[in-house]
């Protein structure tokens, strides 16, 4: 595409192509990563008090496991949103819709194609929220049953750390291979 | 040969007037002091019996089996002899098995422990049968002979309530946290299933 031609995109276009991209706002962002922090720092809470693993002896292993956990289950959340957003979207595109033409049907003015894009922006805005929030409950529940899981039942006895490392590696490595399956 | 007439008397503790061996020879002197012997045997043995003890015990027993891989039952007691007897050696009989007191650090202060499999001490109510060295002696010998130790007279009995042990909450901590993290996530894949139909 060439650069000229960029900047040709109508507001529609380019809320289709923000629909339709990977790509998560700032706040979006901050938002997963924050979240993506608490939910991976959870664990050492976990090993420190029922694990009785030592908390500044093990501090190395507990921040690299907390920014890798960070990392992935952040990447699950992205790609959870963008599967969900979509399907959200459809689902709530009539009564979005609805919603805003009852609201707008006093403003005279406002010319048809005007209202359309209310109307797009609106359900852009409602999916986006919905999936982001959903993504995160979602991607959460299914990280502490893996880390509860690997780490009280399958990996009960092996050492601490050994365990941690697993658990850990494991529950957000899975958490992230499953966000990126497409199926319904 | 001469003969010498010698008189000695003895002072013995049950006899009000003295009693009094007379000897002719030398080669007597032998002879009395086996007598002397045999008269004082009943005192020396008389000696070695605590007479009328009196027991103060403490018992324990393990209260459960998450940690402890046996049960272990102690029973610890102070004995005070009437005749101020002190450490003297004591044997006790608990549940067949014949295990000598130990002696510890404090006076006339006596330990016993078994210990075994959780399944062979039950819970219930112990009896700690505590023999003295002629008492022991005569166990041994019962049991040699196959006879029943029951009608030996111990020189105490102790009882020792064992409560049971705890082998531990039927449901663990972390089963329920595990369930609970199912449910939740149960709950969110149903809604994610619902949201992407």
């Amino acid at each position: 595409m060439a650069g000229g031609k960029q900047n040709k995109l109508s507001r529609e276009e380019e809320l289709l192509l923000q629909d339709f991209s990977r790509n998560v706002s700032t706040k979006s962002s901050a938002l997963f990563y924050g979240n993506a922090f608490i939910v991976s720092a959870i664990p050492m809470w976990l090993f420190w008090r029922i694990h009785q693993m030592d908390l500044y002896q093990s501090a190395i292993i507990f921040v690299i496991g907390t920014i890798i956990s960070t990392y992935l289950v952040a990447l699950a959340y992205k790609n959870v949103k963008f599967i969900l957003k979509h399907k959200i979207a459809l689902k709530r595109e009539d009564a979005v819709a609805k919603e805003m033409m009852k609201k707008l049907a006093d403003d005279k003015r406002m010319t048809k194609k005007e209202k359309d894009e209310r109307v797009l922006w609106k359900k852009n805005e409602v999916a986006d929220y919905e999936a982001t929030t959903f993504s995160i409950f979602y991607n959460n529940a299914l990280y502490l049953v893996l880390l509860i899981v690997a780490s009280f039942f399958l990996l009960k006895n092996f050492n601490p750390v050994v365990n941690y490392s697993l658990s850990v590696g494991s529950a957000a490595g899975l958490l992230a291979l499953f966000s990126t399956s497409s199926k319904v | 040969m001469f003969l010498i007439r010698r008189e000695i008397s003895f002072y013995l503790p049950w006899l009000s007037s003295p009693f009094n061996v007379t000897y002719e020879t030398m080669a007597a002197t032998g002879k009395v002091l086996v007598i002397i012997g045999l008269c004082l045997l009943p005192i020396l043995t008389n000696g070695d019996t605590c007479l009328a003890p009196q027991i103060k015990s403490q018992t324990y027993s393990t209260p459960e089996a998450i940690v402890s891989t046996e049960t272990v039952l102690i029973v610890e007691f102070t004995v005070n002899c009437k005749n101020l007897l002190k450490n003297i050696n004591l044997y006790a009989d608990v549940l067949g098995r014949l295990i000598p007191a130990t002696k510890t650090t404090e006076p006339n202060k006596y330990q016993i422990s078994i210990s075994d499999e959780h399944k062979k001490l039950p819970s219930g109510n112990y009896e700690v049968r505590v023999f003295d060295e002629e008492g022991f002696a005569s166990l041994r010998k019962a049991q040699r002979s196959g006879e029943s130790t029951e009608a030996l007279k111990p020189l105490f009995t102790l009882t020792l309530n064992h409560p049971g042990i705890w082998t531990g909450s039927i449901v663990q901590t972390e089963f329920v946290a595990a369930i609970t993290a199912i449910v939740v996530w149960w709950f969110a894949y149903t809604s994610r299933a619902k949201l992407l139909a």
